[in-house]
């Protein structure tokens, strides 16, 4: 198996300089936005962004063209990049920010084109500093070369881009949380409906949201073709995907490749393996969020249907291996505190829910567990995520909550003898 | 209209409107989905999850929340399943992990819906063997509300409406997560002229009232729906009184005036009723000194004043917190003591106590308005009296209404608190420091594009006793000429439309203090008046009545007015009587009594009608009905009339336009160059406030405004001075407000050492070196 | 005025960036962090006045996010993560470690103010884990030993700006990708260092 390389070709090829706009430019970088302000119309730009099926990249999977062909009609509209990249397991849009910025803001310049908007927002995650300085310092390289602001490549398009600097919560890459706090307010979830972004995003106007990823990935497909693109991968899981391996592999780190491999070959030949050649008892295929995978199934393929198929999403690209001497309670601990902590405090059943079932797995795990527990673990799971189905029923508004209970429900369900010998027996009473 | 629509709840087929949630169009058809954070008022949030529904979708059945769901036609709704209550059952048992057991001690027990929801459906023991959340319980965020953070379920009803509704949003959410709390900042407290609401519409005991806590259970008060007498708005309430003393007044939803919410003078406003204060004995003034005297001592003596005087002139002062009943006696009893009894029109001698009081926009040419219309016109033009320290409700409409997409425009230099919420603020640029137009607004582009072929509100009245008429009729001309104009004559007092309805003709202060120098024997009765404190004409009046040859005062405390009676006849309050009342928008409302009056007082028509009898004149009234009945008598057989019978109903809301000519004989007084700009504050020295000790402190600031250009001419730095004029002196705070115009200070004319203050004299502001010294007064 | 005419004029020119004012709050907050370690009540006072909201909606939003600190913290802030890839590989070690060498608990502030120690979610570092950061600069593929090293060597050397790529040349180990060039930026507070870098020098 070997990667695929299209938005990590530029880095890969000039690591000294990859972030600087005359390296950039210097592989061809900006040619194909010139030619798209050159020679396209919106309508082209769209035509060929649907015809590459590319699907976002920040998890829900959501398919890009459609997602802007939603955009209502406004005066002011905005782009919004989500670059809040939190879910544990995930660092790929870090490497294209600090890496390849331009990239990012050549396929934000097309998108403003083909979305008719003016003025656009990186919001990075706060933890992010260097990332963010590099992005910072490619806007301004890119606004003395006339490539941002006022009659951009001399053209009549304007665009501006703020870089927004996030401060440490996870529960704005929700995109509705996002907007919000780019507005100065708590990150938290907005209803929808009534404020789906792209009818009413950020100020209550039409606002598109993306990810890092899916944008970078803009110039190449317009530089080649969405149809290209779409031939690339599998049907429904089109182009390439950075997935982030972490976890007990010899060779971590973010690798581009093509849709449709198993983990299992994912593992052996870019990951080089297990660590100390022990075997793997659990996995995470796509972020904190989602439902464990056992080691038994490594052979399940790397798409979005493949794994919703096993009853868990590909979600982030985020893989987290854990091999045989892992203690999945406390992996499971390590997940619930997560999401506990980045709770944003609105819904009842979240908010006073996966405190609750921090504390409990906190019990169990320094041995003052009760017979009970698992029972009471999964009970207060089923309050938060009706059924504990996947992809979940919710009793919130964001799926934050029904996240929390993804690694309690796949620890007991396939391990729950490692948490049942640190209970004291049921007594039961005949 | 919206379109009717059909949807089946538990099987059973509903009609409700096409947009309306779910919550909302079930509890119009009886069904009640459990809920603490959705309230009709508010702005849906979706946070407490307890309102979870079950509907079918095209991928399933799918909980949602009630409150954020809309009806849509053929909408299928399961409020009963198992799913259902599973999810509500595990909302609830969530809410009570970190809810103290403390019940027997908080005041919502018993009207608590957390309570009556745990009773219905909660668990029967707790699964949460943790140690629950604690915080330090209760802590002061202002001086009439106290916050317990244990309590609180995190509804955010106390963050919206401070939010949303009163826009002073002083009340957050800090911290996030399971660490989430309610507080204010420190040094800011909940300093809102609202903050009552919250603790009203607050579903757990997180929010209390300093003036209630541990009072009563709410099993043991007596209730009764009644009109808030406060200010000119008319807010339905309900009076809960327990063992003959009220204890707390809560706002009622009503559509059309105040819906649900209060201001917090008209909440806190009724210690006065049960203050040792009180006048309770009729008194008589014997040597500069009052002694207690019974009815006939009362009537005989003022008798024989009047035959002694020979035709005396008999004036009466009046104030806004009568009846309806009560003004239709006093204009009879007006009218009979009238020397020039029925003769030429301006011979009234009834003399209305509001200093802006002016002839107003009535009668064919003037449509009047509802407060409804601020909500379905385009635009609301308002140039009057600052609208939230005088109708405090009325601020919540429009910002409502502005929310909602209204525009606004506001005329200076009074209404600052609601320059934030306008289109187009006219400042000194277009307006004088007297309250001139300085140009024709035609000439304001921005003006004439808001308004120009618009349906507009005008909420109009004089911002000072010194403003010319002229120029509200500028204004008012020019809004008619250009659109569809609808009036709110800003009269902020009381009853004041219920005197102008009830009585043939009002005068007002000046004409009183001119006409008394007419006659040289005269008897004045002031009734619930008290124009000598907080009045333009304060001193004028002190000194004619001190003059006078002989003054009865209707009133329950002894004031700056009283005191200077030769007769004081002790009336009963807010409470303590029934009638009907008529609001700014002429809508007549009940006021009902659920308490006995102090010792010997009575109303007002009972004393008048006593009198009368003692002098041998027809007021023959056994009880309010038949003055209610007489009342409705002069109403025109088609109109619906102000029956206390039809004001019973459950849908007690009539809408009464003019019902007569309106007659106010007032006049401008003349011109005057303003340099200190008085205002009556919300908060001052009312007797009713002073003697009401949980909001009397609230009143008891003083300071000046003015724009940092003018302070800068007097050259002080600090935050407080002394605004000296002639002999007084007062020590002040400043505030800076640059929406005022140059060389002007606003000053509060109910704040006490303000009223000797003339308006038009010049001023000086002094560092205040030696305050001792300084602030003589 | 709390605030330095430095300070004020990078915060007015920030709220010049976005269409409505409030936006700026987030970065504001920034400034009153590097002004004094923390969100000073007197800074929320200062932003409150800035763009036109009441000191409460300040607090209410300061105190929703982690990286805003409600308490003076130390020169160096101590970042150890704790999430999933850290904590299978072994980060709990690392914790401890720091702890003890600095013998602070969780967001404890020494006496000299020189480190805040903190125990912190995801910081994107998950490639190299175990990580920490320094004032948000990463450092990757950590031992508790290194972990160690770090620490002794911020207290005695006490550079001025910390930056990542310093720290990771001297204390670290496998990366999550490779970083490539050298850069020399990095912070010079407890805050990211974003946008209050050029102020500093001003200051």
């Amino acid at each position: 198996m070997k990667e695929t390389i299209l938005l990590t070709k530029h880095m890969r090829e000039n690591p000294e300089d990859s972030h600087l706009l005359k390296s950039y430019e210097k592989n061809g970088g900006y040619k194909g936005v010139k030619k798209v302000l050159k020679s396209g119309t919106p309508e082209s730009v769209l035509e060929e962004i649907k015809s590459s099926n590319i699907r976002g990249r920040g998890g829900a999977g959501f398919p890009t063209g459609v997602k802007w062909g939603f955009l209502a009609e406004d005066q002011e509209r905005y782009l919004v990049i989500n670059a809040d990249e939190s879910e544990p397991g995930t660092f790929k849009d870090r490497i294209l920010l600090e890496r390849d910025p331009h990239q990012l803001i050549e396929g934000m310049i097309i998108t403003c084109f083909a979305a008719n908007i003016s003025k656009a927002f990186i919001y990075i995650r706060g933890e992010y500093a260097k990332p963010a300085r590099r992005v910072q310092s490619a806007v301004e390289q890119a606004y003395e070369k006339g490539y941002l602001g006022k009659n951009i490549f001399g053209s009549s398009m304007d665009l501006d881009i703020v870089v927004h600097l996030g401060a440490g919560a996870y529960i704005c890459g929700e995109e509705t949380a996002l907007l919000n706090s780019l507005e100065g307010r708590r990150g938290e979830p907005r209803l929808k409906p009534p404020f789906f972004p792209a009818v009413k995003g950020l100020y209550n106007k039409p606002t598109l949201v993306n990810n890092v990823e899916t944008i970078s990935s803009v110039p190449w497909i317009m530089n080649n073709s969405g149809k290209d693109y779409a031939s690339l991968g599998v049907e429904g899981s089109t182009g390439t995907r950075i997935f982030s391996l972490s976890g007990h592999i010899n060779n971590p780190g973010n690798y581009e490749i093509e849709m449709g491999s198993s983990f299992g070959e994912f593992v052996e030949s870019l990951g080089k393996g297990v660590r100390n050649e022990k075997s793997i008892k659990a996995y995470i295929p796509g972020g904190a969020s989602a439902p464990w995978l056992r080691g038994d199934q490594l052979d399940v393929k790397m798409t979005i249907d493949d794994v919703a198929n096993e009853g868990s999403m590909l979600g982030s690209g985020a893989v987290v291996m854990m091999d045989e001497d892992t203690n999945l309670l406390f992996a499971a601990k390590s997940l619930v505190s997560f999401f506990a902590h980045e709770s944003c405090g609105q819904c009842t059943p979240c908010r006073e829910g996966t405190t609750w079932l921090e504390n409990i797995l906190d019990r169990i795990a320094s041995g003052r567990g009760r017979a009970s527990d698992i029972d009471l673990l999964l009970d207060v799971c089923d309050n938060i995520s009706p059924g504990l189905t996947w992809p979940p029923k919710m009793t919130t508004i964001c799926p934050l909550g029904p996240s929390a209970t993804a690694s309690i429900v796949s620890l007991m369900k396939d391990f729950r003898s490692e948490v049942e010998v640190l209970l004291p027996k049921k007594v039961v009473v005949s | 209209m919206t379109e009717k629509i059909t949807f089946t709840v538990d099987g059973k087929t509903l009609e409700g409107k096409q947009g309306q949630l779910l919550i909302e169009a079930c509890e119009d058809s009886g069904i009640h989905i459990p809920r603490f954070c959705w309230h009709k008022r508010l702005d849906p949030v979706g946070m407490c999850r307890m309102c979870l529904v079950e509907i079918e979708t095209p991928r399933g059945k799918a909980l949602v929340p009630s409150c954020t769901t809309q009806v849509t036609d053929e909408l299928i709704v399961e409020t009963e399943s198992n799913t259902v209550k599973k999810a509500q059952e595990g909302v609830l048992e969530f809410l009570l992990i970190n809810h103290p057991l403390d019940c027997p001690i908080c005041d919502k027990a018993g009207e608590c819906p957390l309570q009556d929801q745990t009773m219905a459906y909660g668990p029967g023991e707790s699964r949460f063997i943790e140690e629950k959340r604690h915080f330090e319980k209760p802590i002061p965020i202002s001086d009439i509300v106290l916050l317990d953070r244990e309590r609180c379920i995190l509804c955010a009803r106390c963050t919206r409406f401070s939010d949303e509704i009163s826009g002073d949003p002083l009340i957050e959410f800090i911290q996030r997560g399971n660490k989430t709390q309610v507080n204010t900042f420190p040094d800011e407290p909940f300093k809102s002229y609202f903050s009552g609401n919250t603790v009203q519409i607050c579903p757990v005991g997180a929010l209390t009232a300093t003036s209630y806590r541990f009072k009563a259970r709410p099993w043991d008060l007596k209730k009764v729906s009644s009109t808030c007498n406060c200010c000119s708005l008319g807010c339905s309430v309900e009076l809960n009184v327990s063992q003959n003393k009220m204890l707390r007044i809560l706002g009622e939803d009503n559509e059309f005036t105040n819906q649900g919410w209060l201001s917090d003078k008209g909440r806190y406003n009724f210690e006065y009723l049960h203050s040792d204060n009180r006048l309770t004995n009729i008194k008589l003034k014997d040597n500069n000194s009052f002694v207690d005297a019974n009815i006939s001592e009362a009537t005989e003596k003022l008798k024989n004043k009047i035959e002694e005087l020979h035709n005396p002139d008999i004036k009466f002062l009046i104030g806004a917190n009568s009846t309806n009943e009560e003004y239709f006696v006093i204009n009879k009893f007006a009218n009979l003591m009238n020397r020039n009894e029925f003769l030429s029109k301006d011979k009234s001698n009834v003399y209305f106590a509001d200093d802006n009081m002016f002839s107003g926009y009535f009668g064919e040419n003037h449509q009047n308005a509802s407060f409804e219309d601020l909500d379905s016109s385009d635009v609301i033009v308002v140039w009057s009296e600052d609208i939230k320290d005088n109708i405090p409700v009325l601020f919540l409409r429009i910002k409502k209404a502005v929310k909602n997409g209204v525009k606004l425009v506001v005329l200076g230099h009074t209404n600052s608190s609601l320059e934030s919420l306008a289109d187009l603020y006219l400042g000194q640029d277009v307006i004088s420091n007297n309250f001139e137009l300085k140009t024709n607004l035609g000439n304001i582009k921005e003006f004439q594009n808001i308004i120009e072929n618009k349906k507009v509100t005008i909420i109009v009245g004089k911002s000072t006793p010194l403003q010319q008429k002229k120029y509200l009729d500028n204004l008012v001309d020019h809004i008619q000429k250009y659109s569809q104009a609808k009036f709110l004559n800003c009269f902020t007092k009381a009853n004041t439309f219920g005197a102008l309805q009830h009585i043939d003709q009002i005068k007002g202060l000046n004409e009183f203090c001119n006409e008394y120098e007419e006659s040289n024997k005269n008897i004045v009765f002031t009734i619930g008046a008290n124009p000598v404190n907080a009045s333009f004409f304060g001193s004028k009046i002190e000194n004619i009545l001190k003059k006078a040859d002989f003054v009865v005062s209707l009133d329950i405390f002894i004031n700056a007015t009283t005191e200077l009676a030769d007769l004081i006849l002790p009336t009963t309050s807010f409470g303590e009587k029934e009638g009907t009342v008529t609001n700014m928008e002429m809508r007549v409302l009940k006021q009902n009594k659920i308490l006995p009056g102090p010792g010997s007082a009575l109303s007002e028509w009972e004393y008048l009608t006593m009198i009368s009898k003692s002098l041998d004149k027809e007021i023959k009234y056994e009880n309010v009905d038949e003055i209610n009945k007489a009342l409705c008598d002069e109403y025109e057989n088609n109109e619906e009339l102000p029956s206390f019978e039809n004001l019973n109903k459950p849908s007690n809301l009539f809408g009464m336009k003019n019902r007569k000519n309106i007659d106010i004989n007032i006049k401008d007084l003349e011109k005057n160059d303003l340099s200190i700009l008085m205002v009556k504050r919300l908060y001052g020295d009312s007797s009713t406030q002073i003697n009401s000790p949980s909001i009397s402190m609230l009143g008891s600031e003083r300071f000046i405004e003015l724009n940092s250009k003018t302070l800068e001419k007097f050259g002080i730095s600090s935050k407080t001075a002394n605004l000296i004029q002639d002999q007084h002196s007062i020590f002040v705070n400043i505030k800076i407000n640059n929406l005022l115009p140059d060389n002007i200070v606003l000053a509060p004319i109910n704040r006490r050492g303000f009223k000797n203050l003339d308006p038009t004299k010049d001023f000086d502001i002094r560092e205040a070196t030696n305050m001792k010294e300084l602030s003589v007064n | 005025m709390t605030w330095e005419n430095a300070r004020i004029d990078k915060a007015k020119e920030i709220i010049e960036m976005y269409p409505q004012k409030r936006s700026a709050l987030g970065p504001l907050l920034y400034l009153a962090q590097d002004k004094d370690g923390y969100i000073s009540d007197d800074s929320i006072v200062e932003i409150s006045r800035l763009i036109g909201i009441t000191e409460v909606q300040v607090q209410s939003v300061a105190s929703f996010y982690s990286m805003y600190k409600q308490e003076p913290t130390g020169k160096y802030l101590l970042s150890v993560c704790k999430s999933i890839s850290c904590e299978i590989s072994n980060s709990s070690n690392v914790i401890q470690k720091v702890k003890e060498f600095t013998n602070l608990s969780n967001n404890e502030t020494d006496d000299e103010g020189l480190f805040t120690y903190e125990s912190v979610e995801c910081i994107g570092a998950c490639g190299g884990a175990p990580a920490i950061q320094v004032n948000y600069e990463t450092v990757e593929g950590l031992t508790p030993e290194k972990a160690v090293d770090l620490c002794k060597w911020l207290k005695e050397e006490q550079p001025k700006v910390v930056v990542a790529d310093e720290l990771q040349l001297k204390f670290g180990g496998t990366k999550s990708f490779d970083w490539a060039i050298e850069d020399n930026t990095g912070s010079s507070s407890p805050v990211p260092g974003f946008q209050t870098y050029e102020m500093q020098e001003e200051i």
